[in-house]
């Protein structure tokens, strides 16, 4: 059983470390480009401020059923709707501004900028049954994504298998991890709170140091605050874990009015991604279980401090960047 | 502070010093080439075969066989991806793919009681057989550390879950080799070899 958890900590553990890669600073400028639609679906573009280095070197992305030949771009039937980005944002450029005029004068403005790289579209008769589809698909797939992604959040929820053992007290324990995250991910899309990303990272790396501390407390016969109150220990941690699943999605320019169903769908895409790890580390228990295949004595403490030395690792790399911007 | 707890503050710091400057979210690097190095085998017909005969072959030897492929076969894979990136080896011809599968099959429909050591031989030959077919895939943007990860975690999962499967539905302990699980279990061995085969005909075809 150790073994499952050995080398999946190892796995999560090597996979995080390898990743740092240096940030990259950019130039500072804006683009402006307005669009008006001329007749439904059809729109006539033009660049009010242009790119720095020409219009011609900006890769602009529209939703794929748009055919984008500036001036014009025409969006058939279904309108412009869908998300835009621009590819190539960074190099010469730090932001753009995107003006939509549709036929009754409306105009909308969308910001594509590092921190919010897509912005998505909704037509002026939205919520369509088209556009909750694509909804779905969209954030859905997300949120898998960035749960399966995310080798902190994966790491910690392996951390509570490991010591609430599997049965109705890890489904408490899970389903509380779920209320927390989910509740902390709601408050702060709507923007009811906010917390700056660097000393929350931080937390986050914390919170899986906690329970590798837990972990090698449980191994030496004491009863730590996890095991005697799982589910107590998931929805706190799981607050803070929603907050950074937040900032997967403040990076996607949502409108308000369909960031409701964005977060529940982006919300159903993380548990679905929860799920099919927590089943994953539970077959593959019951399998080392059937092979008895676990780890020698001398050997059994290595995924504890496997997860600990990780996580520290974070926490620390990630304080050093907290400390560095203050 | 508790001994543990230094000595995991400890290791941390080495590795900070060691490193380069971290992403704020792990979300936001890359790990995109760990779950491609994850998903190929899964989606290649030759390795999923490999991996599927080999997992019944060593359950339906018993558990103190099987055990020890856990660690033999994803250790092959790695050895075989090393090998082939550092020594640019070329992975093996599709006939001898086909012939590999060939004989895992006969081995299971003949249901020889092999040997741990040899079994584990032919668990890390095989592995690394897989791992330089697995090489073709890198390009020069891959992080190599992370595809061989997700190829090793593939290998690691797979050939532990269907050993544990094979393990379970044969009852090796309990029941004997001609046993309705026993025999089951050899026909499954026989549509493999029937597979390697066709693919070893293929292969000459084309």
């Amino acid at each position: 059983m150790t073994v499952a958890r050995a080398l999946l900590s190892v796995v999560l553990a090597l996979a995080g470390l390898l990743l740092a890669r240096p940030a990259v600073a950019h130039q500072a400028t804006i683009a402006v480009l307005e669009f008006r639609e001329m007749r439904a679906g059809v729109y006539i573009g033009r660049w009010t401020t242009l790119p720095k280095d020409g219009a011609n070197r900006i890769d602009l992305r529209m939703p794929p059923h748009c055919l984008l030949r500036l001036p014009e771009l025409n969006c058939g039937d279904k309108g412009l709707v869908g998300q835009m980005t621009i590819a190539n944002l960074g190099e010469d450029m730090s932001a753009a501004i995107i003006r939509v005029t549709s036929l009754a004068g409306e105009t909308r403005s969308y910001t594509i900028s590092a921190a919010n790289p897509v912005v998505t579209v909704l037509g002026t008769d939205a919520p369509t049954l088209d556009t909750w589809i694509e909804l779905a698909k969209t954030y859905v797939n997300l949120g898998i994504d960035h749960i399966l992604l995310g080798a902190d959040h994966l790491l910690f929820v392996l951390g509570l298998i490991w010591i609430v053992q599997g049965g109705w007290r890890l489904l408490k324990t899970i389903t509380a991890f779920t209320i927390g995250h989910s509740v902390s991910l709601a408050v702060t899309a709507f923007g009811l709170i906010g917390v700056p990303e660097a000393p929350l990272n931080a937390c986050i790396g914390l919170s899986i140091v906690f329970v590798g501390v837990e972990i090698v407390k449980q191994q030496r016969g004491e009863i730590g605050l996890t095991a005697k109150y799982p589910w107590a220990v998931a929805f706190g941690f799981g607050l803070v874990h929603g907050i950074g699943f937040a900032s997967a999605l403040a990076g996607l320019g949502l409108e308000r009015r369909i960031l409701p169903a964005a977060l529940l769908f982006f919300n159903v895409g993380v548990e679905i991604g929860q799920i099919l790890f927590v089943t994953l580390v539970l077959a593959l228990i019951w399998a080392h279980r059937r092979l008895g295949a676990e780890l020698p004595r001398w050997g059994a403490e290595l995924p504890a401090y496997a997860i600990g030395s990780v996580s520290m690792f974070w926490f620390l790399s990630r304080l050093v960047r907290v400390l560095a911007a203050a | 502070m508790s001994a543990r707890l230094r000595t995991a503050a400890l290791t941390a710091l080495v590795l900070l010093a060691q490193s380069q400057i971290a992403d704020a979210h792990i979300v936001n690097a890359r790990l995109g080439d760990f779950y491609a190095g994850a998903l190929h085998p899964l989606l290649t017909l030759q390795d999923m075969l490999v991996l599927v005969a080999l997992g019944v072959l060593a359950g339906s030897l018993g558990a103190a066989s099987g055990r020890w492929l856990v660690v033999v076969f994803p250790l092959g894979l790695c050895a075989g991806l090393g090998l082939a990136v550092a020594a640019s080896i070329a992975p093996v011809p599709p006939v001898v793919d086909a012939a590999t599968i060939l004989l895992l099959g006969l081995l299971l429909a003949a249901s020889l009681r092999i040997p741990v050591a040899l079994l584990c031989a032919i668990a890390f030959a095989l592995g690394m057989m897989r791992g330089a077919a697995n090489a073709g895939e890198l390009v020069p943007q891959t992080d190599r550390l992370l595809y061989a990860a997700g190829l090793a975690c593939a290998g690691y999962v797979t050939i532990t879950l269907v050993m544990a499967v094979a393990l379970t539905f044969r009852r090796p302990d309990t029941e004997p080799v001609s046993s309705w699980r026993g025999i089951a279990l050899r026909a499954i061995g026989g549509w493999v070899a029937a597979v390697g085969l066709m693919m070893a005909g293929l292969s000459f075809a084309t």
